[in-house]
């Protein structure tokens, strides 16, 4: 298959607009990192990347905002950050291979999105390149704007359907001083639950609460359910966060092992699938008690991850909250069925994919395949 | 003009006690916070989501224009009915559904006033983040359409940061839900797109939003200047050193003065520029942040830095902030907000263009503003009985807008493009992103019905206006 790397937005948009016009299906890509998420692409007949597209464009460590291509790779963005103690705590998934355009277009997220939220609420600007061949921006490089549509949502988490994402402006947010982990083990889900609420109904402002089911903490190295809390601050902040939650502090080499626990169960499984089920905060424990397989879960976001070993497994785990079937085995069938219980809002969503490509092109079984 | 048929079925909605049409009271829903005005045909206050659903049927059958309009506290004329018709006034759908402490939640009916969420919430140590200053009237319906801020948004963002899910109604009836109660929920995030649609994509009928619990630690500060300069420094500072305060506000001299002689707030009449500053969280957090605010402050030149000592001082300090507007309605009749954001290096600069702007044209611009995100607030007075100063006072707006786009930053920050700043669209984006824009506004309004002639510069919107707007100047 013919392999495009465009240099520059323009060349992106020029590409995307002769593929377009020649009616040819297109796969959109990163690095690939992420080829079983929200539906394997079904067949294509050129691939364009943005791997090229990996400048950071323009840092200014003042304003404490940044914009970089897509392509730029997600490790060295982190890492640049890191050096200027500033960060973007997305802690997505497959960290080392992803792109930052691909980090957006999946929204993939992480354990302290419970204090920083997600790619909707640290990307400040974008511009995407459409099937037109057009370049359109969103937003732009100051922390607070509503000129214009907020187009940039749209494609966080559209997963390379509707336009390919040239560059992403973030606001950065300066490291903490310090920073502890904290690991409490039970016996049951409610009672761990019932630590979490204590928590998250008294004044203390964890950045993770993370709650592991018996089957997910014995990968991890433990073995019962297990809640896991991030915290940080100056050193007095950090001494009260010991002092209220009591317990003893753990490596934070643990929430690499918890970011990369999805890919690690992929790799090790290739027919095993990973559900994301969306709940309530009240809803967790119940979900979590009756997920199958190893679950994971922002418990303080309401999101659990459940590693199912089978598509059979899986579909008893879509039964729960609002589910979709985030990561697929690598024989997916057409007939898969990933995203049940739509909501009212679809057909306008399909609408949107319409507008941006109305033959169909672009990743065609993306989006779980239903788009 | 609407058909007599079209209006007795309106009007059968909503009871007759659900509408008004006499002029004397059009007259009202005229205008909003802005300086243009125009006139709505008959205003109608449904009461359900039905409701709203049998009005926009009808008048998509005749084809007449509709404005929804929360409480007409907007700065950009998003809820003036430009080409006439139908303004839908949601202040009858002002109850507060659910609110749902253990899920963090609250769902609210669109003519829910801001500051009722956090009153209905704060003795159980909750709050709901964003808070115009106007929070006291503006509804979250207004607050959804223009995507609105407030002081404390540098910390905790702005409304789409805080909004879940909604109930939205289009131009032809159809009724959908995006988002809800949790986050993650599968497909695009419909939300996230119609959260500063400005009104011009659907009707919200229905709101939820996150709840968050109340810090255990508020402190407040008063830093005084003698520049604006020195003043403004300190914001940068402050960002560069990575200081993360909830709040810092900017009022300059000539804003100082008017707020002080309204409020006695306790703010020094003399002072070039002061910053208010608040931080919260854990105490021990809180205490060694106000040292590192009080230490950038002073590398500043700061003069005199005050730390309020009780509740009530606190209270004081913002309510000089927060009624800044009134107070300026006491020194002039007319005044024009502006709503321009900087990059935060960009601050000291762009308020010494706006002094040379203040020259040029002989206004008096005085700035009352969100600091911390750059988010610029320019009031410029004017009297409109006096010939061209409104004229006057928009070139003049306009020009410090057009700064803050070339200094790399927007020409509205949390009010707004509305029908006020439609032409600057042009200076900010590309042609290609306007298209964009546009094909969104067909897409969910293909007759161009709901709010026509916002946001889109003339000739690239989906419809010329019919009429052309009343503005404060012409006869009231
Ligand atoms: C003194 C003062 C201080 C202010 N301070 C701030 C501030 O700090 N931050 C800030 O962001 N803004 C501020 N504003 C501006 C204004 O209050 C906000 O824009 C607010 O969100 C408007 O709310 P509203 O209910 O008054 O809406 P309106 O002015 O009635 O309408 C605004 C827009 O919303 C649309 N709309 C209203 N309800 C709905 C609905 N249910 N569905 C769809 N569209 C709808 C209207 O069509 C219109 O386009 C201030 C205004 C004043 C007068």
């Amino acid at each position: 298959m013919e392999q495009i790397r465009p240099r520059s937005p323009e060349e992106l948009a020029a590409r995307l607009g002769e593929a377009s016009a020649a009616g040819q299906r297109i796969r959109l890509e990163g690095n690939g990192s992420k080829a079983r998420a929200g539906g394997a692409i079904s067949e294509a007949d050129v691939r364009i990347s943005t791997a090229c597209l990996d400048q950071v464009l323009i840092f200014e460590p003042k304003d404490l905002t940044m914009s970089v291509g897509a392509g730029l790779p997600f490790a060295r963005f982190t890492e640049l950050l890191d050096q200027h103690g500033m960060m973007v705590p997305l802690d997505p998934p497959f960290a080392a291979q992803a792109t930052v355009g691909g980090v957006v277009a999946a929204n993939t997220s992480g354990p302290r999105r419970r204090l920083y939220g997600t790619a909707r609420d640290l990307v400040i600007g974008m511009k995407f390149a459409t099937l037109e061949g057009k370049i359109v921006q969103s937003g732009g490089m100051v922390v607070k704007n509503v000129a214009g549509l907020d187009m940039a949502k749209l494609l966080i988490g559209s997963l390379g359907t509707l336009a390919a994402i040239a560059t992403v402006n973030f606001k950065l947010i300066p490291k903490p001083q310090g920073s502890r982990t904290f690991v409490f083990e039970y016996n049951t889900a409610s009672e761990a639950v019932a630590m979490r609420d204590r928590i998250l109904q008294s004044a203390l402002q964890p950045s993770a609460v993370d709650l592991c089911n018996p089957a997910a903490a014995t990968v991890l190295g433990l073995a019962k359910w297990t809640l896991a809390i991030g915290v940080s601050g100056n050193a007095a902040v950090l001494d009260r966060y010991q002092r209220e939650l009591g317990g003893e502090a753990i490596e934070g080499g643990f929430w690499r092992a918890v970011e990369e626990f999805g890919p690690g169960f992929l790799n090790a499984n290739p027919e095993g699938c990973i559900v994301r089920c969306a709940v309530t905060l009240d809803q967790v424990g119940a979900a979590m008690e009756k997920l199958p397989g190893a679950v994971v879960a922002r418990s303080a976001n309401g999101v659990c991850y459940s590693h199912c070993q089978s598509t059979d497994q899986a579909a008893a785990a879509m039964t729960m909250g609002r589910p979709v079937m985030e990561y697929g085995p690598s024989s997916r069938t057409a007939a898969l069925k990933m995203w049940p219980n739509k909501d009212s809002g679809f057909p306008i969503m399909q609408k949107v994919k319409r507008m941006f490509d109305p033959k169909h092109l672009l990743n065609r079984g993306r989006l779980y395949g239903d788009i | 003009m609407i058909a007599p048929e079209a209006k007795r079925r309106l009007t059968e909605v909503v009871g007759a006690r659900g509408y008004l049409d006499r002029p004397e009271d059009l007259k009202l829903y005229e205008y909003d916070g802005s300086v243009d005005k125009a006139k709505p045909e008959l205003v109608l206050f449904p009461r359900s989501t039905e409701d709203v659903v049998a009005i926009v049927k009808i008048t998509h059958e005749f084809r007449i224009p509709i404005v929804g309009r929360g409480a007409g506290t907007g700065l950009s004329g998003g809820a003036i009915p430009r080409s006439g018709g139908v303004t839908i006034g949601f202040a009858r759908m002002n109850r507060i559904l659910e609110i749902d402490l253990k899920n963090e939640r609250a769902v609210l009916q669109p003519g829910v006033v801001n500051l009722d969420i956090t009153l209905a919430v704060q003795a159980q140590k909750y709050f709901y983040a964003p808070d115009p200053s106007s929070q006291r009237a503006c509804t979250i319906g207004g607050n959804v359409a223009e995507n609105a801020g407030g002081p404390h948004t540098l910390a905790y963002g702005v409304t789409t940061n805080h909004v879940l899910g909604l109930e939205v109604v289009l131009p032809d009836g159809t009724v959908f839900e995006t988002g809800g109660k949790e986050t993650d929920v599968p497909g695009y995030d419909l939300t996230g797109l119609l959260v500063g649609s400005e009104g011009t994509m659907g009707l919200v009928t229905k709101v939820i939003v996150r709840l968050m619990r109340a810090p255990e630690l508020v402190k407040t500060a008063l830093a005084i200047y003698d520049t604006v300069d020195d003043c403004a420094d300190t914001v940068a500072l402050i960002t560069a050193r990575g200081i993360t305060p909830v709040a810092v506000e900017m009022l300059d001299g000539v804003m100082l003065r008017m707020v002080e002689e309204a409020t006695h707030a306790g703010y020094p009449m003399d002072a070039s520029a002061v910053l208010l500053i608040e931080l919260e969280g854990l105490k021990e957090g809180v205490d060694e942040q106000l040292e590192l605010i009080r230490q950038a402050c002073m590398d500043c030149r700061c003069r005199e830095f005050r730390v309020a000592r009780s509740a009530e001082e606190r209270d004081l300090l913002w309510k000089g902030r927060k009624n800044a507007f009134g107070a300026v309605g006491r020194v002039s009749p007319f005044y024009y907000v502006q709503d321009g954001v900087v990059p935060r290096t960009q601050i000291a600069p762009t308020l010494r263009r706006i002094q040379q702007v203040s020259e040029k044209y002989g206004l008096i611009i005085s700035n009352i503003f969100h600091a911390g995100d750059g988010n610029m607030h320019p009031i410029i007075l004017f009297d409109a009985r006096k010939e061209n100063e409104l004229q006057r006072a928009q070139l003049a707006g306009e020009e410090i807008l057009q700064f803050c786009v070339d200094s790399g930053g927007s020409i509205t920050g949390e009010h707004g493009v509305g029908m006020e700043k439609m032409e600057l669209m042009g200076h900010q984006f590309p042609e290609d992103t306007l298209n964009a824009i546009k094909a969104f506004k067909n897409l969910f309004d293909p007759d161009c019905r709901l709010n026509p002639g916002k946001v889109l510069p003339t000739g690239k919107g989906c419809l010329e206006v019919r009429q052309l707007p009343l503005t404060a100047a012409t006869a009231i």
